[in-house]
This record gives structure tokens, C-alpha cells and sequence, in this order.
């Protein structure tokens, strides 16, 4: 694949050239050149596209995609376009499938499916078999098919010394755990983060306590173990405060956060708009303010979507029947800029790469072509015709938002809006 | 104000002190038509209603059923037991077979909160809430604030206290809403098990200890312990709950003043309040199930007549 970019300004404080407006010319996949002005004598394709800004290629650390079992709700190639087309070369893919992806043979369907897309699929292994949090799934073995990470999805694990020996077995090959932070004897029946809204609403109160507990609880257990975790959305003020402690003990923690939880306070519930509906729950002004604090200091690792289709019949209902999850590919980008300057958006958005095995490349000569080309300045206000999902739960839409991607290159190949 | 600022009844919170107002002075109308000896109006015979009940309930359906019936409506009659619901049916295709055949207003109990709320936006029909979760019972504390109104001529700045399970209470919430912003005082009490930990934002006083919270009221609004919505006992035992948060007669004397007794029924006799309380000169429980008829049918003519326009 050759190509030439022009006049894109790069956004990447480990290129040489961060922050100009250059030409870049792609050949066979990798950067050939980079240039002020670069002519194009074998007539490669030029991308030129409106006020064009080049980045890395962005990472999310945990998109759900239904593939197998809910293909009703996407599909592993439609949500790599998706992906693509949102701006990301890298994902890493939950196991909430049917059946749950737990075995060497499951992550081997998963990549097959992903070969030939642009965007990189990373695949997470469950944690424990079918995940239901009783016994380990075979770890060493998802490892050797290309799993990343283990982690039953947004499933609590609820035996402390199931936790444990999982933090201690995945020691051997060095590999990440993740644990949801959530006490689920806590939450209960909870639905909606606990505080006067829930109260207000009538609904069942999910507290901030479920995940303090359990953040707690892991990072003892890391302590002991000596283990390598990753906590995955979090969404409490003292989570920040839990996890910023065991850094400084120099704990081998890493953790995320969904954008969503950035951005929303739960006073939007207030109509009982089921893609407000979203696990950890949306929290209050105070937990928002300490999560981006946390993204300041580089206490959160990285932000996520947390990308999660859900089709309509499982939406349009009752706010306590409906379930939960949104999607955030398509709006990733655009909400950042809503709260943080392009560089640092783009910063968050790049990093956590190594941490799930992604390579990085950064914008200099030499290096494979694994770009995120995209517009920082355009405002729009996110609308369901900006969905590129199969399902359209989308926590965003009506949002003014800031910024598009316009597409990738990666993997060899060009995919644009 | 001649009409009300709402098309639908789904909270207290929807509505205005005016809404309120106007409410109340019809059904003071209506209140004298059930008393006549022909107890029913013409007002409604162009109007259909539903009444779909997704959760047991015996007093409020009857009382709603009445109301409907002492205006002259045309009115069906739909429980969950009997529904395709069970069958795997979505409320808002449930509702819209139902609408489809030409009803105008719907009266809808629903065990989720925000169901009321969730049907106005998918189906072209005036819903009344008749108690969603534990989120809103709005005509119950519309009935409630206009007994306070009858026995002590004014709601504003009476001390009303509720007593006993606001956690999983709708009650609770409506007269929350409804009591302040007539300018009633607030006070909910009951076993911290049982009382929201941020309610206090709402802008009620929190009291733990039951005499206290008597001392200070005008009336008291006494709820039943909702066991049926508890995944987990939230006290030892219902002896143990009654011995602080029951009313009998012995604490009533003791107070330097009359206070009234309300509740929204059904009482579980000797748990929340003994026999002799509530059979008490001080109780008016029923004259809430009578005002209650009358209450609804204001609500209910009031929105019919907003449809009708």
C-alpha cells in the first residue's frame, strides 16, 4: 500500500516532526518520507482532506462487538470498520460473547475473523470458564493464541481467593488480570449510581462503596500476590485515590475509564433515558472531577468507550429491564475534546498501548504507517446519522461534540469516513 | 388557572403549586357531587380510560375505577395475570393494542420506576400514574396534602412527618414533593435502614427516634414496612420495629397536643399503628379513601378535558 498525505499537521510529541503541517508519503505500509512538500511522481493516492491532522493510531482497551452468539448487535466486521472509521487501529475485544471466548480455540475464531481489517483486534480472554466465576479459564493456553488480557466482562470476581490465585497463576507468563470493581453484595439490586437522583427517581441505588470495596480488596490482593492487575472502568472518586496510593507503592496496577463516566453526571437520568443506563453507573460532578484529575496525573492509565452494542429490544424498555451499556467508538474522539485540549485528547487516546501488547509507532521515517488522520476543530452536535454501529445505543447522541476522525491508516491499508 | 400545565399525571414533581391548586378546587366540586344521592356527573361519556395494573392493588384500582364511573367514562379493566405480558409482550406493544382500540387515557400501575414516564414518550395517550416502583404515587399524595387541607384548612407550614419504610416508598416521594412545595415542613423517620442516604437533599429533615419526630408535627403520615420489595431483612424483626417506630395510643396521650394521624393503608394493625390509633378521633384514614375518589375524578376530568380540546 503507497500513499500520500498531504498537508496534515502531526499531533505526536515523539515525532520529529510534532506539531508541523508536512506531506507524508507511505510506501509498502511503512513512512517512506516526511517532508513540507513532497511531490508525487508514481501517482500513489493522496489524501487530502479539510484542515487534516495526523496522530498514532488510537487504542481502546475494551470494546464489546456480540460476535459470536449476539450478532443481532454487531459483528466483529462491522464494528473493526467501525473502529476504523472512529479513528481507532488497535481494540481489544471483551469475551462477553455466547459462548464466552475462554479457550485457545475461541480466541483463535476471534482473530481469524479480524485478519483482514485495517484496525488491530486484540482478543480478552474470560477469566473464568463460560465466565462464571468459579474456576480459572486455561489462561497460558488463551495466552499462546494471542489473548491479551483476562477479564469476564463487567463480572465482579467475586471469591477473593479465586482473585488471588488468579493474580498469582497468571504470574508465571506474565499475564493481565482484570478485575470489574464492583462488590456485587453491595450494589444489590442497584441500577443507577446511589445519591439523591436515584433517590429523586425511585431507582435502585448502586453506591460508590461497591466499587471502593472492591478496588481495595484487588489491590491488597496485588499487594500479596505481586501480581500484574488491570481495573477496568472505574468511576469513584476514591478509586482514583485507592489506585494513586498503590502507584506509589509502585504496584503493578494499570486502570481505565469510560469516557462516558467523564462526561455525564447521573442528573441526566432524569427522563429515564435507558443509554444513560451504563455499568459502572454514572456518577456525580465530585467522582467526574477526580476521574479527569486522575487522567491528569497519569493515575488512570487510559481512556475507553467501553464500547457496548445493545439492540433496541433490550433497550426501549422499562429503565430496570433495559440493559446495560452504550456504544462510544463513533463519539470517542468528539466528547474528549468537549473537556481536554487536542493534544491531551489524543495523548489519552494513544496511550495504554503497551500495557495490552499494542506496538507503538510513532510519526517518523522508518516506522509501519499506523495513523489516525482526523478534523480537532469541527463542531457538530452527535446524531444518530453519526453511527456507523449495528445498534444505536449511543449515551452521546444530542451531545455537542468537537472533533471527527476521518479514518486510519494501519495495517497496510486505508480506511476513511 | 382553568387548566393544568401538564397532559400527563406522571409525578408531583411535574407539576406546579398552581396544578395543585386547581386540582384541589375541583374536587372539592366533585366532593360534593359523591355526597348527593345520584353520585355521578355526565362530564366523560365521550372518554375512554384503561386501567392496567401491573402490581396488585385493591384500593387504588377500586378508587380510580369509581372515580371513572362517577363521571360517566367508558372504562376497561386490565390486570398482568391476565396479560400477554407474561407471554413476552413489551408494555408499549401492550398499551398500543389496548390504545388501537380507541382509548384516550391510561391509568397505569407498574412495578419499575419511570414506567409511567417511559409509556408517555412511546404512546399517544394521557397516562396517570398510579404508582411506578418506588418512584412516584402522585394521586395519593394529592389525596393526602387535601386531607391535611380539610382537617387543618391549609397545608403551608404544617410539620408533616413520614414515618416507617421511605426506601422502598412512592408515597414517600409524592408527599415529599407535593407537601413542599405548598409550603409544608418535611420530616421522614424511620430505621436508617430504611431511609435514603441522600434524602436529606431533598430538603426533609432526617429523625431516627420516633418521639421526637411526633413532638414536633402537626400530622403524622405513618407508612406500611414494604416487605414484599426487600431482597434482605433491613431490621431484626417486626417486634423490633414496632417497638420503635410504632404509634399506640400511650405515646399519642403523651404529646401536649392532638396530632393526625394518617395513613395510606393497608395498616398492618399492632406493626405500624395499633388498633386503637387507627379507629382513633385523631385518624383520618378514611376519610382519605373518600377523598381519594374525589381527588381522581378532578385528575381525571381535568386531563380528559385537555384531550378534549
Amino acid at each position: 500500500m503507497n500513499a500520500l498525505i498531504k498537508s496534515a499537521t502531526v499531533v505526536d510529541s515523539k515525532s520529529d516532526f510534532h506539531n508541523e503541517t508536512v506531506d507524508i508519503l507511505i510506501e509498502k505500509g511503512r513512512i517512506a518520507k516526511i517532508s513540507k512538500r513532497i511531490s508525487n511522481p508514481n501517482n500513489y493516492r493522496e489524501i487530502k482532506l479539510d484542515n487534516l491532522h495526523v496522530s498514532q493510531g488510537w487504542f481502546d482497551s475494551s470494546v464489546s462487538f456480540g460476535e459470536p452468539g449476539f450478532e443481532e448487535r454487531e459483528t466483529i466486521d462491522n464494528g473493526l470498520k467501525t473502529a476504523s472509521k472512529s479513528g481507532f487501529t488497535a481494540v481489544a475485544l471483551n469475551a462477553n460473547s455466547f459462548p464466552v471466548i475462554d479457550s485457545y480455540a475461541d480466541i483463535s475464531f476471534v482473530k481469524s475473523k479480524a485478519s483482514n481489517h485495517a484496525t488491530q483486534l486484540l482478543p480478552i480472554g474470560a477469566l473464568t470458564k463460560e465466565s462464571k466465576g468459579i474456576d480459572l479459564a486455561e489462561l497460558y493456553d488463551m495466552s499462546n493464541a494471542g489473548a491479551v488480557a483476562f477479564y469476564d466482562y463487567q463480572k465482579p470476581i467475586s471469591n477473593p481467593n479465586l482473585a488471588k490465585i488468579a493474580m498469582q497463576y497468571a504470574g508465571n507468563f506474565n499475564g493481565l488480570i482484570c478485575s470489574f470493581p464492583q462488590e456485587n453484595k453491595i450494589t444489590g439490586t442497584g441500577v443507577v449510581n446511589e445519591h439523591v437522583n436515584s433517590t429523586k427517581l425511585g431507582l435502585k441505588g448502586n453506591p460508590n462503596l461497591a466499587e471502593d470495596l472492591q478496588v481495595a480488596r484487588d489491590l491488597f490482593l496485588l499487594e500479596y500476590t505481586e501480581g500484574k492487575l488491570h481495573i477496568p472502568t472505574i468511576s469513584t472518586a476514591k478509586s482514583v485515590d485507592l489506585i494513586r496510593q498503590a502507584k506509589a507503592k509502585k504496584l503493578d496496577v494499570s486502570c481505565s475509564v469510560a469516557i462516558h463516566n467523564l462526561i455525564y453526571t447521573d442528573d441526566v437520568l432524569s427522563d429515564f433515558d435507558t443509554n444513560f443506563k451504563v455499568l459502572p453507573p454514572l456518577r456525580t460532578k465530585n467522582d467526574c472531577n477526580a476521574l479527569i484529575e486522575g487522567l491528569k496525573d497519569g493515575t488512570i492509565d487510559m481512556v475507553t468507550a467501553d464500547h457496548n452494542p445493545i439492540d433496541i429490544e433490550d433497550k426501549k424498555v422499562e429503565f430496570d429491564y433495559a440493559k446495560y451499556g452504550t456504544i462510544g467508538l463513533e463519539s470517542s474522539f468528539g466528547a474528549l475534546q468537549t473537556i481536554f485540549t487536542t493534544k491531551k485528547a489524543i495523548g489519552l487516546l494513544t496511550q495504554g498501548k503497551s500495557r495490552f501488547g499494542v506496538d507503538e509507532n510513532t510519526i517518523n521515517v522508518g516506522n509501519d504507517a499506523e495513523l489516525t488522520l482526523f478534523n480537532p476543530d469541527v463542531n457538530y452536535q452527535f446524531s444518530v446519522s453519526n453511527i456507523l454501529s449495528k445498534s444505536k445505543n449511543s449515551a452521546f447522541i444530542g451531545q455537542d461534540l468537537k472533533g471527527m476522525a476521518y479514518g486510519i491508516v494501519a495495517n497496510k491499508k486505508i480506511v476513511l469516513l | 388557572m382553568s387548566e393544568l400545565s401538564v397532559n400527563h399525571l406522571l409525578g408531583i414533581k411535574y407539576l406546579k403549586k398552581e396544578d395543585i391548586e386547581l386540582i384541589f378546587e375541583t374536587a372539592d366540586q366533585f366532593k360534593e357531587v359523591i355526597n348527593r344521592p345520584i353520585k355521578k356527573v355526565p362530564s366523560l361519556r365521550d372518554i375512554t380510560i384503561a386501567n392496567l395494573f401491573f402490581e396488585n392493588s385493591t384500593r387504588t384500582k377500586l378508587s380510580f375505577e369509581l372515580a371513572e364511573k362517577r363521571l360517566s367514562a367508558d372504562v376497561i379493566n386490565f390486570s398482568a395475570s391476565q396479560s400477554s405480558v407474561k407471554k413476552g409482550e413489551t408494555l408499549v406493544d401492550t398499551v398500543n393494542n389496548i390504545l388501537s382500540m380507541k382509548v384516550d387515557m391510561v391509568v397505569m400501575r407498574h412495578p419499575n420506576p419511570g414506567a409511567g414516564v417511559f409509556l408517555s414518550k412511546h404512546v399517544n395517550a394521557s397516562i396517570i400514574n398510579a404508582g411506578d416502583g418506588a418512584h412516584e404515587h402522585p394521586t395519593q399524595a394529592l389525596l393526602d396534602s387535601y386531607s391535611i387541607r380539610e382537617k387543618l384548612e391549609t397545608v403551608k407550614g404544617k410539620n408533616v412527618v413520614i414515618v416507617g419504610d421511605i426506601l422502598h416508598s412512592r408515597v414517600a416521594l409524592s408527599n415529599i414533593y407535593a407537601l413542599q412545595l405548598q409550603g409544608a415542613n418535611v420530616m421522614v423517620c424511620g430505621p436508617k435502614t430504611l431511609i435514603p442516604k441522600y434524602i436529606k437533599e431533598l430538603g426533609v429533615i432526617v429523625e431516627t427516634n420516633l418521639r421526637k419526630a411526633l413532638e414536633w408535627c402537626d400530622v403524622a403520615n405513618m407508612l406500611r414496612v414494604q416487605n414484599e420489595r426487600m431482597d434482605i431483612s433491613y431490621f431484626p424483626s417486626t417486634r423490633e420495629y414496632t417497638q420503635q417506630f410504632g404509634v399506640n395510643k400511650d405515646i399519642l396521650n403523651s404529646l401536649n397536643k392532638d396530632i393526625v394521624i394518617m395513613h395510606p393503608g393497608p395498616i398492618n394493625r399492632g406493626v405500624e399503628i395499633t388498633s386503637d390509633v387507627a379507629d382513633s378521633k385523631q385518624a383520618i384514614i378514611l376519610d382519605q379513601v373518600e377523598n381519594g375518589v374525589a381527588i381522581r375524578m378532578a385528575v381525571i376530568y381535568l386531563l380528559a378535558s385537555k384531550i378534549k380540546q
